[in-house]
């Protein structure tokens, strides 16, 4: 591969600044040490919260690093492209149930399904598969079942958030489908960069493709999780309380919230079902929306796809779910 | 192979960086810091995490030598030091948990795994509790046992308007990570006087009674504590 002539007058980094970042970094951890955050609750309560969401995401995006490098190295080209040349109708649902075999969290799916567009799956089969799987996949489906055991709404709740998960997923896919991978997809610099011979061996190739797949993910869920963070400090949750009772501003607010508090899908179940306020409609808002559109998510589309994508999954994510909770706020509450 | 092989700064940067959050995750897993961040269930994801960085930045180290290396340019270099904070923010933290700050912002639990049939039988767990605080059959379980007498352990939040001798006993529900934790409250009565302040780990031991949809315990004895070593309640 060719080097980019960019690069060639690019500024290399100097032997001063990895001193000064050194310095820098060892002076930052001095200052922690010294300055006893926990004399500062809200400091501590970011640092854990912080702390916590990297901890939990990174390993899956690692694991969805592997995967997609797995994929790039190993699966000949020619295996999507036959997939491709199935009907689009008949695509979507099929990507969305295999998202069910994909028992990661919303950040692992993020990767793969990246990397299936640029070897040639169909673009709105891999949208659908990449919203689809971190609401289908069984760890989450169970653990929604044990958030609402036992209560009234149970079957609304399980069932409403399978199915809507399935529509919006497609749904989505097909708005998003529209474009061409190349359009779709922003170019990762570094992809184009990476210095790769083709005599390279492949567990050489593997590795590249693995660390810079790591890395590009990585830098978008830092800045996910420190804003996610930040607000989970300064904003009281029950802040939206005080909205419950007003129609379709109700399932705003909840989609706004699991906008905000970017939780993993495996967990946000037990958050929704603490809202005892809102009705299952809104509770389904937070629990369709979420998985699919967060804070974490959103820096990670942004660095991922091209800039019309990010505005059209937001579009399209809230106005079927709008609509579908709607449906559902008027048959059940 | 007719180019010689020298060393590609950017695969070393690369390697600095997935070699740093390795070393985090293998400090997390023997420093036995797993459990201020992740519950029960997500915990195999720290081991998982030190083994695939380390796996990682191994097989970016082996194959840092090429023939065509690449510098190091200005980006990677803001990347990699990017990266880096977090590392050096998580190493030198000290050990801590969500306090009364948080106790004050965050959502009450409302149901947590534990079925009715569990709560009739055995001792009273914090965790029972925090099943029965909003769903109806386990706190039906729970009010049959009212006036029994239970152990908990948990830390102090003072909310205003408190009598002399009560404080809530407060101990986070926690699912997959800190991020989704709920507080589970229970009103703790006839505490010696003195009072205790926010944040300090107590053990309560009295009789337990169900009062509406909270939870009340008459306070035989509160001892303090130091923080137990699963300080969140995991779901």
């Amino acid at each position: 591969m060719t080097v980019r002539s960019d690069d060639l007058t690019a500024p290399a980094v100097g032997r001063r600044s990895v001193v000064l970042v050194i310095v820098l970094l060892a002076g930052l951890a001095i200052a922690l040490r010294l300055a006893e955050p926990e004399r500062v609750p809200w400091l501590q309560n970011f640092f854990i919260v912080f702390g916590s969401l990297l901890i939990e995401a990174l390993p899956f995006v690692l694991i969805g690093a592997f995967a997609s490098a797995a994929i790039e190295v190993f699966v000949p080209a020619t295996a999507f492209a036959s997939i491709a040349k199935l009907p689009r109708p008949l695509q979507l649902p099929c990507a969305a149930v295999a998202g069910m075999a994909f028992p990661v969290c919303e950040c692992g799916s993020v990767p793969v399904a990246r990397r299936l567009a640029q070897r040639g799956l169909a673009p709105g089969a891999a949208v659908t598969f990449m919203l689809a799987a971190p609401i289908l996949n069984p760890i989450v489906i169970a653990s929604t079942v044990i958030a609402y055991r036992g209560r009234d709404t149970f079957w609304v709740m399980v069932l409403g958030r399978m199915a809507l998960g399935f529509v919006v997923a497609v749904a989505v896919g097909w708005v998003a489908g529209a474009r061409n991978a190349g359009d779709l997809l922003r170019p990762n610099p570094d992809d184009q960069d990476e210095d790769e011979d083709e005599d390279e061996p492949r567990w050489q190739r593997f590795t590249g493709h693995l660390g810079t797949d790591f890395l590009f993910m990585a830098k978008f869920l830092l800045l996910g999780a420190t804003v996610s963070a930040a607000i989970q400090t300064v904003l009281p949750q029950t802040l939206v309380t005080h909205v419950a009772s007003l129609p379709v501003v109700n399932l705003l607010a909840m989609m706004g919230l699991a906008f905000v508090l970017s939780l993993c899908s495996e967990s946000d179940a037990f958050v929704a079902a603490s809202f005892t306020q809102f009705g299952p409609s809104a509770q389904l808002a937070f629990l369709v929306s979420g998985p699919m559109l967060d804070m974490k998510l959103g820096a990670l589309y942004a660095g991922t796809y091209s800039k019309g994508f990010l505005r059209t999954v937001l579009f399209a994510v809230v106005a079927v779910t709008l609509a579908g909770t709607l449906w559902i706020s008027v048959v059940w509450g | 192979m007719s180019e010689p092989r020298r060393w590609s700064p950017a695969r070393l940067l690369a390697f600095v960086v997935l070699a740093a959050w390795g070393a985090l995750f293998w400090f997390m897993l023997l420093g036995g810091r797993s459990s201020l961040y992740l519950s029960n269930r997500t915990r195999w994801l720290v081991p998982t995490g030190a083994i695939l960085l380390t796996l990682a930045a191994l097989g970016r180290l082996a194959s840092a030598r090429t023939a065509v290396p690449r510098p190091a340019n200005r980006s990677d270099g803001r990347v990699a030091a990017l990266m880096l904070v977090p590392v050096v923010v998580l190493f030198a933290l000290p050990p801590a948990t969500l306090g009364a700050y948080a106790a004050s912002r965050r959502s009450v639990t409302s149901g947590g795994g534990v079925s009715a049939a569990d709560i009739s039988s055995g001792a009273i767990t914090y965790f029972d509790i925090a099943s029965a605080l909003g769903n109806r059959e386990a706190m039906q379980a729970l009010t049959n046992r009212e006036g029994e007498q239970i152990v908990l352990e948990g830390f102090v939040t003072n909310q205003e308007g408190d009598a002399t001798g009560e404080f809530f006993l407060t101990r986070f529900l926690i699912t997959c990570c800190v991020a989704d934790a709920t507080a589970t409250e229970v009103r703790v009565v006839d505490a010696p006087p003195g009072g205790f302040p926010d944040n300090q780990w107590v053990r309560v031991t009295g009789a337990m009674y169900p009062v509406g949809a909270d939870v009340l315990i008459d306070a035989a004895s509160v001892e303090t504590i130091p923080r137990p070593a699963d300080p969140y309640l995991s779901g």
